[in-house]
């Protein structure tokens, strides 16, 4: 039987399907059917819920895949450095070489998997500066912010960046594409001041180079590695 | 490669190290990759290539001149190595054209550093011109001016007048180098154009009253084969740069024996507090708990210092070997390299060097048939400047937060994972091995009467080379930044120099006639530490550098201690009010007690040394504290704006809006 039909026929929008994908939708659907009779009818109840336990059955079946996904990288990261005291942190870089960050879900089966509890893995991840908990964009830009690179005018290159995108040290554009970051020195003190944009360094940067780099990355093939 | 024998190391070190007068080398390290030398040395690969010639073009490391990456060095056509600066792709086939198929050097890309030779021992065939004095402006007219000269004595087609990019002397006029000798003519008038190409070019003599007779103050032992051998190739470090000889002579002797050479040597360690590394080797070998640990920590977390990147990124192998000489002298079975992840070139040719050590036998078990057995791996840091400390650095490669820990135990007692451990910085390994190999008392020549040997600095700021320098101890600041890197940036004034980073302090123009060694820096309220040297000009302001420094330390606090934790904040908060014009007088008191109670009761280094800048700046510029606090606000703006937008707090408010 045809839930749309029901639907329909019990007074909603024929037209708007939109609550097969939405659960809001889905919501006012029901109560709008509700409305109208005063109850909901059997069928429009159960084709409901047939179609949300596929639903959750695909999700499950996803998250499960994800699952394996994360626990077989971890498990391979735990390997490469079994054996080795003190090895947290080594995998931790592992690890973030590999999502660009530490996410939480291998960060808790990381913790399964080596038997260490997980706020001792958050310990180290908060306490070291290049570890990252939040997803970078899909375009980095990093701001050298050493000594040399200070007194040559790094602070205009931020004061540009922020202009240009909006976003200011450590933050990430609403679009994700943009991640702006500020690091100590990268030892390129000679090529003061020095930007580094989606992993090539660019010395001796002026305020006006930085909207010629923002548009070479985003001329860059849109698949490029973070 | 099979394994090495110690009688294959012996046949080395008899073989004279092969002389090659044919190559291109171009320095890739992180500074010149980002200059774009990868694309310099694909361009001379395919002109080469498209020339037809034979000459090899080979990947070095660098030399330590940063200011003119990208750097190649050329020999060719019977020319002796010649420097070329600011070499982009482009430049690359010019090059092979003029140099390497026609013997002529390009204009305005070639480094000659004045050799102080007095003598002409060979005919004259290029001239090189450089007008060093302010706005530099007369290069092309004494070019010419030679040009002519030599047309009309008909050797125009003979001898080569190029322009060049620096010439090792600075603020002395016009310049003129002769080559292949070497002599160099300076303060050089257009009277002298027509004397120097009859007596010297024609005639073979020297002139005297214009002659540079001052030599390069530098002494290359840490930096030895830095832009001379490929990093990557294990044979380069064996057959051209005496590797492993060090480390086959520490085998020869018992580890007492390595010890009192090091102890002739003088040795300190030159991670920033000079403890004799002698010594440190001795109280590890001395405990009798095993295994035993050796570190070399590549922890370069000071901004501005870079020395011990470019020597892992060029030369690996002497610091690998530094550290099996470590490990033999105190008894150590286990190295670890202790690298920042911010150097990924710098792990990655330390990797490359450990698994070629491996494959040759010179790590494991048994190295040569000695019975030592040895082996090294690489943990890296994350981003911590406190992790430079050494308990700090030990609980980090025991994978855990890197908060230091109260000394004594010291390491070299208590230290990975409860073994005694020696602690060694990147550049004290590097010496390591050429003390082995010449000897201590030959290190000890070099140097001052409490600190032995030279130091690198890497010299940036406001200057107008900024490069690696290694000077011998001793040597003048005012030598360092004048007469190696040429001064302040657009011939401004000095302010000051700092050193030793965020634990440093600044030193005022006065004082730069002071000969480096640990002790006087200190006496100046600044310290050696790893030796980062920042040059400021008039227009710096001490208060913004302070607060620079300050702020680094209190980011970088680990919170472990209340003093360095609440203390350093504190300061901020005060510099920060003095910064915006709206500070009170008896701040700069406040600002005294707090440094005091920091330095005191610190846990470690980092708390102890943070007040360093703030100290030393009130005490030499605290006329500028008193500025801003009489000032106002619109004296504090007004520097502000001198700086260019260094107060970005306030320059950006409105981009915000905008940008949003």
């Amino acid at each position: 039987m045809n839930p749309s039909a029901h639907a329909s026929g019990a007074g909603a929008d024929p037209a708007n399907e939109s609550w097969r994908n939405d659960e809001g939708a889905l919501l006012t659907m029901l109560e709008e059917v509700e409305r109208k009779h005063g109850y909901i009818p059997q069928q429009v109840g159960d084709e409901v819920s047939r179609l949300l336990e596929l639903k959750l059955e695909r999700i499950k079946r996803a998250q499960a895949k994800l699952e394996t996904g994360i626990r077989r990288d971890v498990q391979r990261h735990v390997a490469r450095w079994s054996g080795e005291e003190g090895n947290l942190i080594m995998i931790l870089h592992a690890i973030q070489n590999q999502y660009g960050y530490v996410p939480r879900e291998v960060a808790m089966e990381l913790s399964r998997e080596l038997g260490v509890r997980l706020a001792r893995i958050y310990e180290v991840i908060t306490f070291y500066h290049y570890f990252k908990l939040q997803p970078p964009g899909k375009h980095n830009v990093t701001v050298c912010n050493g000594t040399a690179c200070y007194l040559k005018g790094a602070a205009g290159l931020l004061a540009e960046l922020r202009t240009q995108l909006g976003v200011g040290e450590g933050q990430t554009t609403p679009d994700r594409e943009f991640h702006v970051d500020v690091v100590r020195c990268i030892g390129c003190c000679g090529m003061s001041p020095a930007v580094v944009c989606d992993g090539k360094t660019h010395g001796r940067v002026k305020p006006a180079d930085i909207a010629g780099f923002l548009a070479a990355a985003r001329a860059a093939s849109p698949e490029a590695k973070p | 490669m099979k394994p090495l024998t110690l009688d294959d190391l012996a046949a080395l070190a008899s073989r004279p190290a092969p002389v090659t007068t044919d190559f291109v080398r171009v320095q890739l390290d992180t500074g010149g990759i980002a200059a774009g030398a990868e694309e310099t040395f694909a361009a001379f690969r395919s002109a080469v290539a498209a020339a037809a010639l034979s000459t090899p073009v080979l990947r070095v490391g660098s030399h330590g001149r940063s200011w003119a990456d990208p750097v190649v060095e050329v020999a060719a056509a019977g020319l002796p190595p010649v420097l070329y600066g600011g070499v982009k792709a482009d430049v690359a086939p010019q090059i092979v054209a003029a140099h390497l198929q026609s013997g002529r050097l390009i204009d305005d890309h070639v480094i000659a550093p004045a050799s102080g030779a007095a003598e002409l021992a060979a005919p004259v065939t290029h001239l090189l011109v450089l007008d060093t004095g302010v706005g530099e402006a007369k290069t092309k007219f004494f070019q010419f001016s030679f040009v002519e000269e030599l047309k009309r004595r008909g050797l125009a087609d003979q001898i080569q007048v190029a322009r060049a990019l620096d010439l090792g002397v600075y603020d002395e006029g016009v310049v003129v180098t002769l080559l292949p000798a070497g002599v160099t003519y300076t303060n050089v008038l257009a009277p002298d154009v027509a004397r120097i190409v009859e007596q010297s070019v024609q005639g073979r003599q020297v002139l005297d009253d214009l002659l540079w007779k001052r030599t390069d103050p530098q002494v290359r032992i840490v930096l030895r084969n830095c832009g001379s051998i490929d990093p990557e190739s294990l044979p380069d470090y064996l057959e051209r740069a005496h590797g492993y000889q060090g480390l086959r002579a520490a085998l020869a002797r018992t580890p007492e024996q390595v010890i009192e050479e090091l102890k002739v040597s003088g040795l300190r360690g030159r991670g920033g507090a000079g403890f004799p590394t002698w010594l440190k080797w001795t109280n590890t070998r001395i405990q009798k708990s095993e295994p035993r640990c050796v570190i070399c920590n590549g922890d370069e977390g000071d901004p501005g210092a870079f020395m011990d990147r470019s020597v892992l990124e060029s030369d690996p192998h002497s610091v690998l070997e530094g550290l099996m000489i470590a490990g033999y002298a105190i008894g150590a079975a286990h190295g670890y390299f202790y690298i920042r992840a911010e150097y990924p070139k710098a792990v990655e040719r330390v990797e490359r060097a450990l698994a070629q050590a491996r494959e040759a036998g010179l790590l494991g078990r048994n190295i040569l048939g000695t019975g030592f057995s040895f082996d090294a791996k690489i943990r890296l840091g994350a981003g911590a400047f406190v992790c430079g400390e050494e308990t700090a650095l030990i609980a980090s490669i025991e994978g855990k937060r890197g908060s230091p820990s109260p000394r004594p135990p010291y390491p070299s007692v208590r230290g990975l994972w409860g073994r005694p451990t020696a602690i060694n910085n990147v550049e004290t390994l590097a010496n390591v091995p050429a003390i082995l190999l010449r000897g201590g008392a030959w290190y000890a020549g070099y140097g001052t009467e409490t600190t032995k040997g030279t130091k690198v600095f890497a010299v940036t700021g406001k200057v107008k080379n900024a490069q690696l320098v290694e000077v011998p101890m001793g040597t003048t600041l005012r030598s360092i930044v004048f007469d190696v890197c040429g001064g302040v940036l657009e011939d401004k004034d000095i302010k000051a120099v700092q050193t030793g980073g965020p634990s440093g302090g600044v030193i005022p123009d006065k004082h730069l006639d002071t000969p480096v060694a640990y002790e006087t820096l200190q006496q100046l309220g600044s310290i050696m530490g790893s030796g980062g040297m920042i040059v400021m000009d008039t227009t710096d302001s001490m208060v913004d550098v302070a607060k620079f420094f300050l702020k680094f330390c209190v980011d970088e606090s680990c919170g472990k201690c209340a003093p360095c934790r609440i203390g350093g904040f504190q300061m901020l908060q005060i510099l920060d009010r003095i910064s915006r014009g709206r500070g009170a007088a008896e701040d700069i008191a406040a600002l005294r007690r707090i440094c005091q109670a920091m330095q005191k009761a610190s846990l470690c280094g980092l708390g102890q040394t943070a007040p360093n800048p703030v100290l030393s700046t009130l005490r030499y510029f605290d006329e500028e504290y008193k500025a801003y606090i009489e000032g106002g606000p619109s004296y504090a703006r007004k520097m502000a704006r001198a700086a260019g937008g260094a107060e970005p707090a306030r320059a950006l408010a409105p981009a915000t809006t905008e940008g949003a």
